[in-house]
């Protein structure tokens, strides 16, 4: 009798266990899921980080950002600005702040795009206005939260590309001819195509003033070519003046050994600048650029070394 | 609404018949066994204690006729059970058979029941060896295939690049986890399990005979 009931007690006992078994094991599997789903959900919002100062590499480079006055530091770049025109004259400036834009306001998708849209239609001498304005923006990270502040920002900005429009009498031709022609006048009226640089043999025998230029009078065909390339790097140089500390012994000088068909075989730096920043952007601007356009054959078949100076400003003739 | 991309989730749903049908073979050991291991353990504590209960008992009164009552509260020790038998062929036998032959049948009738109750403390356990013992190997089927399937489409796709070879290994190496965790759990109990029970066995092979003795000298 007993043995006939043990059997059965035993299977309703078991049974009992693999219920209990399954069960456990679809608990297991949901919370599994669900603590998945849960840690999926979680929203982890990224700490906000406040940046009192932004150091580049190198010794020069440095510039100061201050969360909390956004406005506050909006004049200093803005006071910053109007010697920009003053103190470099050449259009080659112009277009070194073009990249500035770019290169101080990567974080701000907003700004950048409608700041580029409103640039090509003044004068190539405005956007350096354009790209000092979008800096308090910038600086200030809550601005996205206020749209009639951006709305008014913008306001002000349209209202000083239009008078920077209207004020400067120079012609509203391209970019690039106009960096291309000072640089021309530049170099017809100094005479020296090489000077700058510490190669350019050629250049600076062939070209006098009474040279072959072609045009340009007394530029000669190494003038013209350096003229031009240098206008090529100029637009690939990626730099912004703003975020240097200070300009004092910022001076780069490179020379570049370019082949027949073009190409930038050697980059010799004679004197590089404190800062790194600086440094490494002219290397870039140079690697950038090659290959450049061909050697005038007037240059002859082989290679030729050019040199330039490069400063926050641009390159220095 | 659930991610389908999202961690096991989202393997499963992104894996091949065969994992699946592999994942849902270890899922349904993995529940058998841990079922087998939560019976087996409260049957063989409960056996061990009440075996030890019971001896103590008998030892102290050495008398079959009060061991016998007393037995009646422990009915799931091993000990006790072997003995009930013995008294109830004991008291079956009475004074028809001579004492050689009271010995000999109350001597098998104790034999019986600690072979049967051998036998009941050990019935399900070599299930948990056998999955301890497959499946990792079945697991491990389930990844070879997923992979087998996966180079396959990565073939197909003509990309070896790591965002289309990882998830189908990922999805592949699940079977191999699943199969693990179905195995590591079961060989651990496994070997709990045999290393009590060879406990119960020794006792049953070492009072069964203290028991006959007991009622051939029954006063």
């Amino acid at each position: 009798m007993e043995k006939g009931q043990k059997p059965g007690y035993a299977e309703k006992n078991f049974s009992l266990w693999l219920v209990a078994a399954a069960l456990t094991h679809a608990l297991v599997i949901f919370l599994a899921i669900y603590l998945q789903i849960l840690d999926a959900n979680r929203i982890v919002k990224p700490k906000i980080v406040t940046v009192s100062i932004v150091s580049l590499p190198g010794s020069g480079g440095s510039y100061e950002v201050s969360e909390k006055g956004g406005k506050e530091a909006a004049p200093a770049p803005s006071s910053e600005a109007p010697p920009h025109p003053a103190e470099s004259k050449n259009s080659v400036t112009v277009k070194a702040a073009i990249p500035e834009v770019a290169a101080v306001t990567p974080k701000k998708e907003t700004k950048p795009v409608k700041v580029k849209e409103k640039v090509p239609e003044p004068a190539p001498v405005p956007p350096k206005k354009v790209a000092v304005k979008p800096l308090p923006e910038k600086v200030k990270p809550k601005a996205v939260e206020k749209p009639a502040d951006i709305a008014k920002a913008l306001e002000r900005l349209k209202q000083n590309v239009d008078k920077k429009a209207a004020s400067p009498p120079q012609p509203s031709a391209g970019s690039l001819n106009n960096a291309l022609s000072r640089l021309q006048q530049k170099v017809k009226s100094e005479g020296n195509p090489a000077s700058t640089g510490t190669g350019s043999e050629k250049g600076s025998g062939s070209g006098g003033r009474s040279g072959a230029g072609k045009g340009y009078g007394g530029g000669g065909p190494t003038a013209s070519y350096q003229a031009e390339i240098a206008s090529i790097i100029m637009q690939n140089w990626e730099f912004s003046k703003l975020l240097l500390k200070n300009s004092y012994g910022m001076e780069v000088y490179v020379r570049i050994n370019i082949l027949a068909n073009g190409t930038i075989n050697k980059i010799v730096f004679d004197k590089k600048a404190p800062s790194e920043y600086l440094n490494n952007s002219v290397k870039k601007a140079l690697e950038k650029s090659s290959p450049l356009p061909l050697i005038p054959k007037e240059e002859g078949k082989g290679d030729i070394w050019i040199g330039f100076v490069f400063t926050p400003e641009g390159i220095e003739k | 609404m659930v991610d389908s991309k999202l961690g096991i989730f989202g393997l499963l749903s992104d894996a091949g018949p065969v994992v699946l049908f592999v994942l849902s073979i270890l899922l349904s050991f993995s529940i058998v066994s841990w079922a087998i291991m939560a019976y087996k353990f409260t049957y063989v504590r409960k056996s061990l204690s009440e075996s030890r209960a019971f001896l103590d008992y008998f030892f102290e009164i050495y008398n079959v006729d009060k061991a016998f009552v007393e037995s009646e509260k422990y009915r799931k020790g091993s000990l006790p059970r072997v003995f009930r038998s013995g008294y109830v062929e004991y008291h079956a036998l009475g004074d028809k058979v001579d004492i050689r032959q009271l010995k000999a049948r109350i001597a098998r009738a104790v034999k019986r029941e600690a072979n049967a109750e051998s036998k009941r403390l050990s019935s399900l356990v070599p299930f948990l060896a056998t999955v301890g013992n497959t499946a990792p190997f079945i697991g491990l089927f389930g990844t070879v295939w997923g992979i087998m399937t996966s180079f396959h489409n990565i073939g197909k796709a003509q990309s070896a690049s790591l965002a289309a070879v990882a998830p189908g290994i990922s999805e592949a190496l699940i079977a191999t986890a699943a199969g693990l965790a179905a195995a590591i759990p079961a060989v651990m109990a496994y070997n709990y399990f045999t290393h009590q029970i060879s406990i119960i066995e020794r006792d049953l092979e070492e009072f069964s005979p203290e028991f006959v003795a007991a009622f051939i000298n029954e006063p």
